[in-house]
């Protein structure tokens, strides 16, 4: 009878292997549809052949528009997308709670708070945007984790001291913001999360950085794996867990950064994903992250696209998309599993 | 004379864990810099090759003096060797290539399977890209066979009973393959039967691995059944240490536990009775 109960899970161990594959064939058949529908959305329209042709071929003029007013939002929506939802990946493996989101639990807002600051008071400074805000989302990750990891982890804690950082964090942006005028356009639009007016020079600061760590991300998901073990025990098998959990968190924090010193706060990219990763992939990290990278880039150009043709010629900024269509996510969240509550 | 004694334990050779003069203690927050000392001054010894088991009253240092052997904790003063070596100076990795642990209460991740989590107990021995080689691949398979969990390999360990799981987390330490194994009351919460089965795996790989196995029972019984040498704590100091049909007396589990109960001799080997 054992015999045949191996049998039997085996063969859903197998079933699982290929919802995976399908998940993922999916899903990338989706994201290349998205850009294409991205790229399509506005006054003017091209066809994938057209665009193949323009962009590799010969010069056209309808191809280099796009390409020079398009191009670099789809850009910076893919690769923050992927940065945010490997963020909260990270995020939830290291503090072992799934309902962390780097938004949620105030990094982007640090790192929002700093880069306004740097950018409104010292815009000399301007080209170290980056950096300054990884300073600010450092300092108020360390602020949260101390906070909140003291007498063992308590997912709500986290949360609470989370929301209360982050609340603090935003007022301050808005305070100079208003400060600084209210209407000096580059304050204001990491304040508002806005990825309206991105250049080629935006891009540049997000291909910088975020590829470097995605991939480093990618190395870590064995680490990711034995962090989901208790400390002592993860111990036990020669883990040095300080350490990782510090590298793991740092590389999460200057993600999380980057995205907000380009485009602002978003929030609940790095909640929703993971979780949708988790139903489709299982809690293998090594299979996680690379998917998770994959929807969080398919899902928040979507939410750009999205916010683009919804009141055309208006534009809608994708992070108020997400945080309208992340709110009751959340709290869904938060029923289904009630022992987050208590 | 103390040093006296260390110096004939390392020379007896067959040492192969010992703790020199270990004080832990920590700061008392609600009575103002008093000192709560918890171990005081131990010095122990552990022979290669043997069942050593540890028993005690609640409270009397045993998990403090394991977390300190398993490098989960350092001690405020003294030193524990591992052979000739410092456990304080090694790299947790390499620690891990000669000690392996299994703790109670033990969590792991809602959908992995058995055989993925056994196969982390060969993460010592890998770099940090590689894949499992076919020497990992038999070792694994090793483990799964000695503890009699090869037909659960497929399955989720969420979904095991309580005796299954507790035998995935020793195959997991024995696929780290190393010397000793320490092991954190490993028949809590099992039934009768389940706790028996284990300990008999336990003298199994004792005798036919040649693994030291370390250990903390609450059931003085199976200590005295299952073990080569027992260790007595009280009040963070060493009480006792011998032969079990030696040291297991009416006074000394009085002295340890502050209770008088019968010891009585069957067949030879020494009976607690665990009522008064």
């Amino acid at each position: 009878m054992s015999q045949k109960t191996e049998k039997e899970e085996k063969s859903l161990l197998k079933k699982k292997v290929v919802k995976a594959i399908t998940a993922f064939v999916l899903t990338g058949l989706v994201f290349l549809l998205v850009i294409l529908w991205a790229v399509n959305t506005g006054s003017l329209s091209i066809g994938p052949k057209e665009l193949i042709e323009g962009l590799f071929v010969q010069y056209s003029e309808k191809v280099a528009t796009i390409y020079d007013l398009r191009f670099p939002r789809i850009i910076i929506s893919i690769l923050l997308g992927a940065a945010l939802a490997v963020s909260g990946t990270l995020f939830q493996a290291v503090l072992k709670n799934p309902l962390t989101d780097p938004g949620i639990i105030g990094i982007s807002g640090g790192a929002s708070f700093a880069a306004v600051l740097v950018t409104a008071f010292f815009p000399v400074l301007f080209a170290y945007l980056p950096l300054f805000a990884f300073a600010g989302g450092l300092v108020a990750f360390l602020i949260v984790y101390t906070l909140a990891w003291k007498g063992g982890i308590s997912p709500l804690r986290i949360i609470l001291v989370g929301i209360a950082v982050s609340t603090m964090f935003s007022g301050l942006s808005n305070a100079i913001n208003l400060m600084s005028g209210g209407n000096q356009s580059s304050v204001a639009s990491i304040v508002e999360g806005s990825i309206t007016m991105k250049t080629w020079e935006d891009v540049r600061t997000a291909l910088y950085y975020i590829p470097i760590c995605l991939i480093l991300s990618i190395f870590l998901s064995g680490k990711c794996n034995l962090l989901s073990l208790d400390d002592k025990t993860a111990r036990g098998i020669g883990v040095n867990v300080d350490r990782d959990r510090m590298i793991i968190s740092m590389t999460a924090v200057l993600l999380a950064s980057i995205a907000t010193a380009v485009v602002g706060v978003v929030s609940f990219l790095g909640l929703i994903v993971p979780h949708i990763a988790r139903i489709l992939m299982g809690h293998n990290h090594k299979l996680l992250l690379p998917y998770s990278m994959l929807l969080g880039a398919t899902i928040y150009l979507i939410a750009d696209t999205v916010g683009r043709a919804i009141a055309a010629p208006y534009e809608i900024n994708a992070s108020i998309i997400m945080a309208v269509i992340g709110g009751p996510f959340f709290i869904l969240l938060l029923r289904r599993q009630n022992k987050y509550g208590g | 004379m103390v040093d006296d004694q260390i110096t004939k334990i390392k020379e007896e050779g067959h040492k192969i864990l010992c703790v020199e003069n270990v004080t832990f203690s920590y700061e008392d927050k609600k009575k103002n810099k008093a000192r709560k000392v918890i171990l005081d001054e131990v010095n122990l010894s552990f022979s290669k090759g043997k069942i050593t088991t540890l028993i005690g009253a609640n409270g009397c240092g045993k998990s403090t003096l394991f977390h300190l052997m398993t490098k989960n904790l350092e001690p405020s003063k003294g030193k524990i060797y591992l052979e000739e070596k410092n456990i304080r100076g090694m790299k947790q990795k390499d620690f891990a290539k000669r000690v392996a642990i299994v703790h109670q209460n033990n969590e792991a991740a809602a959908d992995i399977t058995v055989n993925r989590l056994v196969s982390y107990g060969r993460s010592p021995h890998q770099g940090m890209f590689a894949s499992l080689s076919t020497k990992d691949k038999e070792i694994i398979d090793w483990a799964l066979e000695v503890t009699n969990t090869k037909n659960l390999r497929n399955r989720e360990v969420l979904s095991l009973s309580g005796g299954q799981r507790q035998r995935v987390w020793i195959a997991m330490a024995l696929a780290q393959k190393t010397d000793i194994l320490f092991l954190d009351e490993p028949t809590t919460y099992l039934d009768i039967r389940y706790q028996i089965e284990l300990l008999e795996m336990i003298q199994k790989l004792n005798s036919d691995y040649k693994i030291t196995i370390i250990m903390v029972l609450h059931d003085m019984n199976h200590a005295v059944y299952y073990s080569d040498e027992i260790l007595g704590l009280k009040d963070g100091k060493v009480l006792i240490q011998g032969n079990p049909k030696e040291v297991i007396t009416t006074e000394c589990i009085e002295q340890i536990y502050g209770v008088r109960l019968k010891v009585e001799n069957m067949n030879g080997r020494k009976v607690v009775m665990t009522v008064r």
